[in-house]
């Protein structure tokens, strides 16, 4: 190798570092869109009311995700993100269970009051009975 | 250049991870959390997609042993996903006691039409043999009104009989109506289980096949108001696996969609839960289920408007999308 080329590799190499570390101008995905509308679902379904602990930990973690994006912090704000999103997850999965659990408390005493109508009354009042 | 360096120092970090993994307390804990509920026999088989999240991100707990910030999210993260498998499992274990209990709801009211129609029948029965006895009283009377008239006295028996026979009438035309209403509403209740029968066997149109990145699945898939697939939808859904699985490297998008009627949170619920029973029916024919992402976006996204029938049914559907990572 002759010193020319070397005193030319120089100043591109420099340049590319420097290409590099402006680079990243445009902030990686962190996932706060979706935590967002995760949490929106999650209230939506109910989980207020059959999830309360989960919602309030979805609601602190996406402000800390969206506090830390911010702050340029993108390796925080993902890990925040993803964190909100399963508490999310989790209150959507318990206001279902919740929910369905309510519809068959109330079904099964419904068929038993029916059943109780019908042979305490076996001349059929029973049947107009909701 | 200075491979003599990294070699120790990969191994060690191997090594260093796996005894860490070992004695990883929060791993051994969630892993026979997780052992239990496929080891259950009533929940074991629900829920195979949350179930099988909850294993990767126990799984990424165990690889990324040790302490530290990671290990602690990782952990945070695996602790909601075998949650979530819990209760996605129990909701679907009392979604069919549910179903059970409607379809007893249904037994027992139709029974007890039956009964009343029964009974109508045998009332009728009896007021029909009721008035042939009293038409024989009747007969008999006359009888001897007219015997009474042939001594020559006009008797206000005539007037007597004719109003007790128009009484015994009205009363059989009443028990017979009363029976004839009776049989309607056993009817309609019989059609109206054949009809819902009928309805759950309703063969789903195909999907239609978009442009290469998407691929749309139309809502006779599921039952309407319902978020299961339909058995008659699993070739659409081996279509889809055949779309995603052209090229492993994508991410999977699929999300629910559903026209405007309705309440727009529970069109929000609903259209998550189909997107999530498209993705068990693809996590079920072997599609990695950490490529997927499901969301539910109600009716946010109308593709077509909503002011028409075919609109509408263009619009209740589950995009299958197929993303770069």
């Amino acid at each position: 190798m002759t010193l020319l080329p070397a005193k030319i590799h120089r100043p591109v190499a420099v340049f590319c570092l420097l290409l590099a570390a402006c680079g990243p101008t445009k902030p990686p995905p962190m996932g706060i869109e979706d935590a967002t509308r995760q949490l929106q679902a999650a209230r939506e379904a109910g989980g207020s009311t059959y999830a309360p602990l989960e919602v309030r930990s979805a609601e602190e973690r996406l402000s800390l995700a969206k506090a830390a994006a911010g702050k340029k912090d993108y390796e925080d704000a993902l890990q925040f993100a993803q964190e909100s999103q399963v508490n999310s997850e989790l209150a959507l999965a318990k206001s279902r269970l919740g929910k369905t659990r309510e519809k068959v408390e109330a079904r099964t005493r419904e068929n038993a009051q029916l059943r109780q109508d019908l042979s305490t009354n076996p001349d059929g009042a029973g049947a107009n009975s909701q | 250049m200075n491979l003599r360096i990294w070699i120790p120092a990969l191994l060690l970090t191997v090594c260093a991870a796996a005894s860490a993994a070992k004695t990883d307390l929060d791993y051994a804990r969630l892993r026979a959390s997780l052992n239990d509920l496929a080891a259950d026999p009533a929940l074991g088989k629900l829920a195979p997609a949350e179930r099988a999240l909850a294993e990767q991100a126990v799984q990424a707990v165990a690889e990324k042993g040790g302490n530290g910030d990671e290990h602690k999210h990782l952990v945070y993260l695996a602790e909601r996903r075998v949650s979530i498998a819990y209760a996605t499992a129990q909701a679907i274990d009392q979604e069919r006691r549910l179903d059970k209990l409607d379809r007893e709801h249904d037994q027992i009211l139709l029974a007890a039409s039956r009964h009343d129609a029964e009974q109508a029948r045998l009332e009728a029965e009896k007021q029909r043999i009721q008035s042939l006895a009293q038409a024989e009283e009747a007969e008999r009377l006359r009888a001897e009104a007219d015997a009474a008239r042939a001594q020559g006295e006009v008797s206000a028996q005539d007037a007597v009989i004719a109003r007790k026979q128009a009484e015994q009438t009205k009363r059989l035309a009443d028990a017979q109506a009363k029976e004839a209403a009776l049989s309607r509403k056993e009817a309609q209740l019989l059609a109206e289980a054949a009809a819902a029968d009928a309805r759950s066997r309703a063969p789903a149109a195909a999907p239609a096949t978009g442009a290469s990145k998407q691929m749309a699945l139309n809502d006779s898939a599921f039952a309407p108001g319902a978020a299961t697939l339909r058995p008659e939808a699993r070739s659409n859904v081996s279509a889809i696996v055949a779309f995603v699985n052209r090229d492993k490297t994508k991410q999977i998008r699929i999300e629910g969609h559903t026209d405007d009627g309705g309440n727009a949170n529970a069109d929000l619920v609903l259209s998550q839960r189909r997107a999530e029973a498209v993705r068990d029916a693809l996590v079920g024919a072997g599609v990695d289920s950490r490529r997927i992402t499901t969301f539910g976006m109600g009716q946010a996204q109308p593709v077509a408007s909503n002011t028409t029938n075919e609109g509408r049914a263009k619009n209740r559907r589950v995009d299958v999308i197929l993303e770069d990572r």
